[in-house]
């Protein structure tokens, strides 16, 4: 019975680390497997003790594998006490070890891309952006709470997925399903994200037309008849025409980047923005 | 510090961002902080900056989904902002911002689908002998090293190489270009917010948009007070979903 563990807490340290580089040398064919056989080298040194055993099962872990990085470790953590259940009691059908890590890819990979990529990334990385604004370019204090913030966002999110994944298997994931927290979390992120980029409107898009009307000696500024209309107008409607244009439309981003820069161009020229 | 020594920090730095994208990603690798860095080599922190946050902002929600490969912000951030220091003039750097960026693209498709394919085939025949210094080598020693010479060597030949041409094309680029490109790093941020949207998945929280907005621009708060409303309304949510659970639970 007690052959039945042999990976320890240190083990699944060792691997934390192998695991760091997951996205190294990522190619096209097969993307993220070189990682995740390194990720794994310190689980099946260990528990296969004969040769022939352990190249089969790094074998095994250089099919495809594909998603988000940090994510990612819940595979490895998985795929760890999957293959220690293999080595010891024998009843794991080695082939189901990579049909479970097929199936966690997709739902792991959105998660991952949504919340740390999608929501928590663009979120500290405009605060950041409007710090250093705000400051007037003069103080890096925000790149630094930037790194600070996300570095254990990353670290943080690495340890769970590990040791829960390896702790827990897959009844975290179903668990996760069926009490539908994954539907919950992702409907939170969605609040936060639009709360933030509502908020990221005033100060990370700004804008300034000179255009005056003058009567007499009256001079009436179109920038201050805006403002009283609702202030950042100009910019809130000009986002929600990028929204538009990349939703709806399906123009590529990079495109809309440059036709804005050429646009500010005329319009500077004919003095309608300054 | 002589031009030399900035250029190697400059290709030290866009490595170490590559680095940091295939390894640790602590996020050293995005825009604001590449840009910063530069800034604090090149003594020109403000230039530094200025670039760094409108880079940042252009790809501010560029999300890296499944294969594709999007134009690369870290390879562009580091020249951009090197240029728009030796320049002294944030518009340069913005300005060279974007085609850096698609020849960044251009790089990480071509070694994906061939020297990654070479060093992976390395590592499966590693993997069938059961060679763990093999794996590691073909894994994570030789693609470091090709990250440096594919991205830190190129970043330091463009700045060490290109700063004798800023001035000239300065001299070259119209003054109406230069304040067009002012005024459109203040509208770039527009594209970066409506991406970032398009990326969210439950469309139908749209009304809490607003609330942002009447914080930001109406009330004044800045964006860390944002961020408090912003927890504070996710608990509000939570607590009311956690007691409508109970309740259908009890029934």
């Amino acid at each position: 019975m007690s052959e039945s563990k042999k990976i320890t807490r240190s083990d699944l340290w060792k691997s934390y680390f192998y695991s760091l580089g997951i996205e190294s040398g990522c190619s096209t064919t097969k993307q993220e497997a070189p990682g995740f056989a390194q990720g794994l080298i310190p689980i099946i040194e260990k528990i296969y003790p004969n040769k022939e055993e352990r190249a089969e099962a790094y074998s095994r872990h250089m099919e495809l594998f594909l998603t988000e990085g940090r994510v990612a470790y819940y595979c490895v953590g998985v795929a760890a006490a999957m293959e220690e259940r293999n080595a010891m009691e024998k009843d794991v059908d080695p082939e189901s070890i990579n049909a479970i890590k097929v199936a966690l890819m997709g739902p792991l990979a959105a998660l991952g891309d949504s919340i740390i990529h999608g929501t928590i990334r663009p979120i500290m990385a405009g605060l950041a952006c409007s710090m250093i604004a705000t400051s007037n370019y003069t103080s890096p204090v925000g790149t630094f709470i930037f790194l600070g913030v996300m570095t254990t966002v990353v670290m943080v999110s690495r340890y769970f997925g590990i040791f829960k994944g390896y702790d827990t298997g897959l009844m975290l994931v179903s668990s996760m399903q069926a009490g539908g927290i994954l539907d919950r979390l992702t409907k939170y992120a969605a609040i936060a994200a639009f709360i933030v980029c509502g908020g990221f409107i005033s100060s990370l898009v700004w804008s300034y037309t000179p255009i005056e009307y003058v009567s007499g000696d009256t001079v009436i500024a179109l920038q201050d008849v805006l403002d009283g209309l609702m202030p950042q107008l100009v910019p809130l409607l000009y986002t929600l025409l990028m929204y538009y244009l990349i939703n709806k439309k399906k123009i590529n981003p990079v495109l809309l980047i440059v036709a804005t820069m050429v646009l500010c161009c005329v319009l500077v020229y004919f003095n309608i923005l300054a | 510090m002589s031009l030399f020594f900035q250029a190697v920090m400059v290709g030290v730095i866009v490595w170490v961002g590559f680095l940091d994208k295939a390894f640790l990603h602590t996020f050293i690798y995005r825009p604001v902080c590449v840009g910063t860095l530069v800034g604090l080599v090149m003594g020109d922190l403000r230039t530094g900056l200025q670039v760094g946050v409108s880079i940042e902002l252009m790809f501010l929600a560029v999300v890296f989904v499944g294969l594709a490969i999007p134009p690369d912000e870290t390879l562009s951030a580091g020249i951009a902002a090197a240029f728009g220091c030796l320049a002294h003039s944030a518009e340069i750097g913005i300005a060279t911002a974007l085609p850096i960026a698609i020849v960044g693209q251009m790089f990480r498709q071509t070694r994906n689908s061939t020297i990654y394919e070479f060093t992976q085939r390395k590592v499966e025949q590693a993997a069938a002998k059961a060679d763990t210094k093999g794996i590691i080598l073909w894994t994570s020693i030789i693609p470091s090293i090709v990250e440096g010479v594919l991205f830190g060597v190129p970043a330091f030949v463009a700045v060490y190489f290109g700063a004798g041409y800023i001035q000239s094309f300065i001299d070259f680029v119209p003054e109406v270009i230069i304040s067009g490109l002012a005024v459109g790093g203040g509208f770039i941020g527009s594209v970066g917010v409506a991406l970032l949207l398009t990326t969210i998945k439950t469309k139908d929280a749209w009304p809490y948009f607003l609330v942002g907005f009447f914080f930001a621009s109406y009330l004044g708060i800045n964006m860390i007070g944002i961020a408090i409303v912003a927890v504070v309304v996710v608990a509000i949510v939570y607590y009311a979903d956690k007691e409508k659970l109970k309740k259908a639970g009890g029934e």
